[in-house]
């Protein structure tokens, strides 16, 4: 989990400041690029189901929108702070560019724990939020997302909120509702099925099949579940997964040297991805710490829970045979982990394009919310792996004609493209 | 070996007609027969046909791109589809719950990569691990579907090629190829599916889009009519889609060794009545229909006036003169047009004839059997020449050699129940004791579907039972026109053995040496004996009558015999005789 000593909003802005000097972008444009054009920071009162008033914080972050209405998750985290959400609508910004869909970044919170918090309780933080943020919210200005310990039913209550206190209907105003309730089919599997997705083209560049491969996972989320089940369909073997474990305080890893069964890991599971350290033995995992995810002897790690998890400190704990990081995660690793990876010359699918299934999927969940009319979930996926691999070909090709390391050939891509929007724009 | 095989077609890179192969797979399972077939031959076409025949004849593999077998597998387990795909239910309900499913996730990006970029016909062909696999001789049990392809908005394209891949899936599992597996002791569980994208031959005139010319041709000619001889091979020709030959029977034959020879009709009259009178093309205006579990759902039937219209028919027809009672060459002159490629087999157009005896001759070196190829050509709408000839499949036949004697004597000896002259097959049978027969005095051609449905009954108590059988009836068996015979799929009679089909006065038919029913006929080594009213030899309906009944229904009758047939056919003459000796 994220360390006191770690920023990732100064981390986002220096991977900016990288590529705004290999761009040669001017000065105005840097300064306008590498802040916020909005923030909001306020509290919510709610009282709590014992009868307390407790105040909890909320923020939205729009880094920025010259490619069209901020979009960006909503994430419920105890240590939610004002930088992290900065960071991450910053990475917004040029995940939706680098994907190339009409939508700026942005970002919010609410510095909170759910798992402390009655359905209730979660149901009125939800509708302080959108109470608070209403007049700057909208399919045509900023759409939330659920992101980190936020779903469907918490994506719900903000829609209600929101068409009660605008008196119609704009299922276009958030993404990542129930399917039936305005949701769209694929918007669950977009994340992990898009990183997947990246991984497959990854495999084929590298000359790897699929099936000679394995694999470790930070997280057992909705991302790591999904990536995990469409990389074994493509015949690749998981053999360890690692996960927070609530009860505890700590995270853990699970692993098991024949592959993990996905379905049996899942009936142990929490709707958090929360495996129950005690059955797991029972199913025939071995249980170790935490960090072990990223000290296994397997060709692809896949870091898919938090920011800064392959740092300074632990990245030599990567093991030679690693051939490929996708990072399901937004920012998990750190610049300095970041230069020995490109030394060690490992094949990195950036944050920005391996997870961007997810805000492509919540795209596509607008546009059809917008017209009110709902696609096949086949050519949901269709449309998201043409998408995704269209974006790693990009990538790809920038990298090698430029011999560029993948993140800054990701980097370079989504910030010439934003940067363009504002001088057509007239900004800058 | 098959390993080799699919190494000759490469990754589908998500450019279909501008990237470097033109024949692809997705996935990274089997072929399944079909697809096998074609990149088993694609490089003997690439470089021992295709150059002999330049410039006036390009041979190629239309364009294409194989799903292998396991996405298939994935489709099934992950949709769960194994209850419903087993089950006893109808074919459009299983039809229905295959279109409800989702496709793989890993496949659906490669469909939408490949149908952003198409703007044209696209045919999804099923090729299964045991249809037509290369030294399996199964026929086309199972679907292919046609779709036009050419709406402007990608995402219908892309739901209709995904809803004809589902109706593919699902026709491994309908009524038919079920039946087929039981014939051939198989089960349905053994059956994998591989389907082929792939592009259509053709032109488009309006809204039709259709080839000048589909055919089938055969190394071995079971009829051999005149002087022509079995191992001359026999080539049926038509305008449009290949269906009219494969299902409905109707087509142009001819032997290659001598092309210019007409059919044998008995006059002229019966030439036109007989000959090709509609096409199928695919439709490529409005949908009439939204129907994704019918497989002719953008394709429709045309008559002649309309090829005529759309210029097609310039280097394939002649035209009947009545006022002298002749044919005379082209479409110069008004009359009735009849098909019957006389500007090409006789005038040489395009050296076509010469092209599909080399191909067959190089088929059979290659595979060491007996072929059936399938193709389709599009011609210059100017000149007629250069064409452009695809080939669109390969598949063994079932010949037997062994030697057997009929003589003329035997045919007209004693206890003889039936006898032919015109009899299909090689060999001898002595172990059918049941015979099934239309009754003679109920068969009417008004009640030939209801026929076909009571027989279908006959055949899987039989066929439950073990019991391979002797079947009799009236007209064309496997007809697509119910006046024409008994509109039976090989499935509904799958269990016999030796096949009678008799005439009465008042039908006519012929039977269609390129459709997939002849094809199964021979390819099970079935016994087809054709009794016609006005030859010498008739069915022993007495003997029949007499003998103890196990059950029956208005039309059909099933009796068993205490003792076995003797079924002698005699290939090389195509004599035949059931004796009850």
């Amino acid at each position: 989990m994220s360390n006191k000593s770690f920023n990732s909003f100064e981390m986002a802005q220096s991977q900016f400041d990288k590529i705004a000097h290999l761009l040669g972008l001017d000065a105005a444009t840097r300064d306008f690029l590498r802040w916020p054009m909005r923030e909001y920071q306020f509290l919510i009162p709610l009282r709590m189901d014992d009868g307390q008033i407790k105040i909890f914080r909320g923020f939205r972050v729009v880094h920025n929108d010259a490619r069209g209405p901020g979009k960006g998750g909503i994430r419920f985290h105890p240590q939610e702070s004002i930088d992290t959400v900065r960071a991450l609508a910053m990475w917004m910004t040029w995940k939706c560019a680098l994907i190339d869909i009409p939508l700026g970044g942005s970002n919010g919170g609410i510095a909170c724990d759910p798992h402390n918090l009655s359905q209730r309780e979660q149901e009125q933080i939800c509708r302080g939020w959108v109470r608070q943020l209403v007049r700057d919210l909208g399919p045509h200005i900023d759409v939330p997302a659920p992101e980190v310990m936020t779903n469907a039913q918490h994506m719900l209550w903000m829609l209600d909120e929101y068409e009660t206190i605008r008196g119609e209907k704009l299922p276009g105003f958030i993404t990542g509702k129930p399917v039936g309730m305005g949701g769209s089919l694929g918007r669950l599997e977009a994340t992990g099925f898009g990183l997947a997705f990246t991984l497959r083209e990854a495999l084929k560049e590298l000359g790897v099949p699929p099936e000679d491969t394995t694999a470790s996972v930070q997280g057992f989320g909705n991302v790591g579940q999904h990536a995990i089940r469409l990389y074994q369909q493509m015949g690749g073997k998981v053999i360890c997964v690692s996960c927070w474990d609530q009860k505890d305080g700590t995270s853990y890893s699970y692993k098991k040297e024949s592959g993990v069964d996905l379905s049996s890991l899942l009936s142990i599971t929490d709707r958090f991805g929360g495996i129950d350290r005690r059955k797991a033995p029972g199913l025939g995992y071995e249980v170790l710490p935490g960090s072990a995810w990223l000290e296994q002897d397997v060709d692809i790690l896949i870091p898919a829970a938090l920011e800064n998890q392959i740092t300074h400190d632990n990245v030599k704990k990567i093991r030679p045979r690693v051939k490929v990081i996708a990072e399901g995660a937004n920012g998990p690793t750190t610049s300095e982990a970041d230069k020995v990876m490109a030394e060690r010359h490992i094949f990195l699918i950036p944050d920005i394009l391996a997870n961007a299934g997810g805000v492509t999927c919540s795209y596509f969940e607008q546009v059809q919310s917008n017209m009110n009319y709902y696609w096949e979930k086949d050519e949901v996926l269709g449309k998201l792996d043409v998408k995704m691999t269209g974006a790693f070909n990009s990538v790809l090709d920038l990298a090698k004609k430029e011999n560029l390391y993948m993140r800054d050939a990701a980097f370079f891509i989504a910030i010439a493209r934003v940067a363009r929007a504002c001088q057509d724009r007239g900004w800058v | 070996m098959k390993a080799a095989f699919s190494r000759t077609l490469t990754p589908f890179d998500r450019q279909f007609f501008t990237g470097k192969e033109k024949y692809t797979l997705i996935g990274g399972g089997e072929l399944g027969g079909k697809a096998h077939g074609l990149a088993y031959i694609k490089q003997i076409l690439e470089t021992q046909i295709c150059p002999q025949f330049l410039p006036e004849i390009q041979v190629v593999i239309p364009t294409l791109t194989v799903i292998t077998t396991d996405f298939f597998d994935l489709f099934m387990k992950e949709n769960n589809l194994y209850e419903v795909a087993f089950s006893d239910w109808r074919d459009d309900i299983i039809a229905r719950a295959f279109q409800r499913a989702e496709l793989p996730a890993q496949l659906v990006g490669d469909l939408r990569a490949l149908i952003a970029q198409v703007h044209t016909p696209l045919a999804i062909r099923s090729s299964s691990m045991l249809e037509d696999a290369m030294f399996e001789p199964f026929a086309s049990v199972y679907a292919t579907k046609m779709i036009p392809n050419n709406q402007l908005d990608t995402d219908t394209r892309f739901r209709k090629l995904v809803e004809a891949i589902k109706y593919v899936y699902a026709s491994t599992f309908f009524k038919e190829a079920k039946n087929y597996m039981l014939a051939t002791k198989h089960t349905s569980v053994d059956e994998k599916m591989a389907v082929i994208i792939q592009e259509v031959v053709g032109t488009r005139h309006g809204n039709r889009f259709y080839p000048h010319i589909s055919g089938v041709a055969r190394s071995y000619n079971f009829y051999p009519l005149g002087h022509a001889k079995p191992r001359d091979g026999i080539i049926d020709l038509a305008l449009g889609l290949g269906k009219i030959i494969v299902d409905d029977g109707i087509g142009w034959s001819y032997s290659p060794a001598c092309p210019q020879a007409n059919p044998p009709y008995i006059s002229l009259s019966e030439l036109l009545e007989q000959s090709q009178t509609e096409f199928w093309a695919i439709h490529m205006g409005q949908p009439l229909e939204h129907d994704p579990i019918k497989e002719t759902e953008y394709m429709l039937k045309f008559n002649l006036k309309d090829a005529e219209r759309d210029g097609t028919l310039r280097f394939i027809a002649s035209t009947y003169r009545p006022q002298d009672e002749k044919i005379v060459f082209g479409i110069a002159e008004k009359g009735p047009r009849l098909i019957d490629f006389a500007p090409i087999l006789k005038y040489d157009l395009i050296p076509l004839n010469k092209m599909l005896r080399t191909l067959l001759k190089t088929c059979e070196d290659t595979l060491e059997r007996m072929v059936e190829v399938e193709f389709a050509l599009t011609l210059d709408e100017k000149h007629g020449a250069p064409a452009r000839f695809g080939f669109l499949q390969v598949r063994p036949m079932v010949v037997s050699e062994a030697h057997v004697d009929v003589s003329l004597a035997e045919l007209s000896g004693e206890r003889v129940l039936v006898a032919s002259e015109s009899v299909l097959g090689n060999g001898i049978l002595d172990t059918l004791r049941d015979i099934v027969f239309v009754k003679p005095e109920r068969f009417s051609v008004n009640q030939t579907e209801t026929i076909a449905a009571q027989l279908e009954k006959f055949n899987n108590q039989l066929v439950a039972s073990n019991a391979p059988y002797l079947l009799i009836g009236f007209g064309r068996w496997g007809s697509s026109d119910p006046q024409g015979g008994i509109p039976v799929k090989f499935g509904q009679i799958c269990g016999a053995k030796v096949i009678v089909e008799s005439t009465l006065p008042e039908m006519n038919f012929m039977l269609s040496q390129g459709s997939h029913f002849f094809h199964n006929i021979t390819s099970f080594r079935v016994f087809y004996f054709s009794v016609a009213h006005w030859e010498k030899y008739a069915i022993d309906w007495n003997w029949l009558r007499q003998q103890k009944v196990v059950s029956e229904t208005d039309f059909i009758c099933h009796i068993q015999l205490s003792f076995p047939l003797k079924i002698k056919v005699d290939g090389t003459t195509s004599r035949g005789v059931i004796s009850y000796a």
